[in-house]
């Protein structure tokens, strides 16, 4: 049996007297594409932001390739979010820095790397996203499937072992939605090991290797995607999928 | 032609001096204000809660009293601990920690105003909490800041006359000194006046053109 790239276990989150996240626990294996569907407020968002550690658990614990995380040790803490990349639904690009220094920064300030060489693999980097025409652009010149793609390249500079995607797409004109589903296909296709948030179920029920169906800050039920949206045990997960279905259609 | 003479001989001179002392005072008063608001205001927004509070009674205390009191307490107010400054090192003590305080209000602005999502993003790339508030909030921030903080350096500009107060005698100084000689105040302190005036607007200028280079798309100004 191999060891699964991350495995979470038992991570719960509460503000206050309200539970945003209670028990959740799965593990990744390596090239696997978890896609987590649920309402608004489900804890999708929450799920994800723990798993790296940008909200702090209150409980759970977290192994990379079997090794387990210290979010205490702050040098440890920083060294694992290298390898945990992540992509955000409103892009977050750093706004005073073009695409290619966007794609730069981290490589030079975090990994320690030389400006030249940092820049070479910023220019690969955005190249793969489809931008080489692009690198001196700033955010505010990008269009948002062009920012996101920015920082999805951002991401991938810091040769990540998971990313974790949170509805990369929904702040986008349904027109750019695809250049960036295409990016996140070639990522998987790469063998990329990705977790998943969107609401765009036709492309999640075609690339993903197992959906987590989430509501009220619980994993209510989790499986292929053919029986989370054809045979789901659970009511209110088939109450949820035909109509996340029947709205946004089988659009791939 | 008499008139003339007084100009050339007595005024001119007098105020040329004058004038280098104003700028001795003002540029390193500028530049530690602006370090020490940079400092002051990044512990303002992340600091931890004692060195938060450290530092907002420090402006308080700073922005608070009158700078000519301030100024006191460092030339005649500090001998009683025996250190002794002498007027020039006073000055500039008492502008920097007085401009450092209001510096820090501009850039405390400034860093509440960069959005969380780019921390956000900063952390997940593994920036460490000093390294991301160095290359990616204070770049940003700083540039937001500047038209306060020039602002702030105008006044500076205008305050550092302050210094004759405490013996250091520089433009204003020497204009006193002139204007008791010959009982000339009014004409005295019109050229005084017009000095101070020359030097804001060259600022102003100079603030400008640093505004200008460093504009980036998204951070340029709106025009209606």
């Amino acid at each position: 049996m191999t060891t699964p790239v991350l495995r979470i276990e038992n991570l719960s989150k509460r503000y206050g007297s309200r539970a945003v996240l209670t028990g959740a626990s799965f593990s990744v294996n390596k090239g696997d594409l978890k896609i987590l569907i649920g309402p608004s407020g489900a804890g999708k968002s929450t799920l994800l932001q723990c798993i790296n550690f940008l909200v702090q658990p209150d409980e759970g614990r977290i192994w990379l390739d079997g090794e387990e995380v210290r979010p205490g040790h702050r040098r440890a803490l920083c060294t694992y979010r290298q390898k945990v990349g992540m992509i955000f639904q409103d892009f977050n690009l750093f706004d005073h820095l073009n695409a290619l220094e966007n794609v730069r920064i981290g490589l030079v300030r975090v990994k320690g790397i030389a400006r030249d060489e940092a820049g070479e693999r910023a220019v690969r980097e955005l190249t793969r996203v489809g931008l080489r025409d692009h690198l001196q652009k700033y955010p505010a010149q990008l269009s948002g499937g062009q920012k996101q793609r920015v920082s999805i390249a951002r991401a991938l500079a810091m040769d990540p072992k998971v990313m974790l995607l949170d509805e990369p797409t929904s702040a986008l004109d349904p027109e750019l939605i695809g250049e960036v589903h295409s990016v996140i296909r070639e990522m998987g296709q790469g063998g990329m090991t990705m977790i998943m948030a969107t609401h765009q179920i036709g492309f999640a029920r075609s690339l993903a290797s197992e959906i987590i169906f989430m509501e009220d800050g619980r994993i209510v039920e989790q499986g292929a995607p053919d029986r989370i949206f054809c045979h789901a045990e659970n009511a209110r997960t088939r109450e949820f999928c035909s109509k996340i279905t029947e709205l946004y259609g089988e659009t791939r | 032609m008499e008139e003339w003479l007084y100009i050339s001989t007595e005024v001119y001179p007098a105020l040329l001096k004058g004038f280098w002392v104003s700028l001795a005072l003002i540029v390193p008063s500028a530049l530690f204000g602006i370090a020490i608001g940079i400092v002051l205001g990044v512990l303002r927004v992340y600091g931890s809660r004692p060195v938060m509070a450290a530092a907002d009674g420090f402006v308080a205390l700073f922005r608070g009293i009158p700078l000519v009191v301030q100024l006191f307490v460092w030339y005649f107010g500090l001998p009683y601990l025996k250190i002794y400054l002498n007027p020039f090192t006073a000055a500039v003590l008492g502008f920097s920690l007085c401009g450092g305080a209001y510096h820090s209000e501009y850039i405390r602005g400034a860093l509440l105003s960069i959005k969380r999502g780019q921390m956000l993003a900063a952390q997940s790339l593994g920036f460490s909490t000093t390294r991301m508030i160095v290359s990616i909030v204070l770049p940003q921030a700083l540039r937001r800041a500047l038209p306060g903080c020039g602002n702030e350096l105008i006044y500076l500009i205008k305050y550092s006359s302050l210094a004759y107060m405490i013996t250091c005698v520089e433009l204003t100084g020497q204009g006193k000194i002139l204007a008791s000689n010959s009982f000339r105040y009014t004409e005295i302190f019109l050229i005084i006046g017009a000095c101070y005036l020359v030097m804001t607007s060259a600022a102003g200028v100079l603030l400008g053109r640093l505004e200008g280079r460093l504009r980036l798309p998204g951070f340029e100004q709106y025009r209606g």
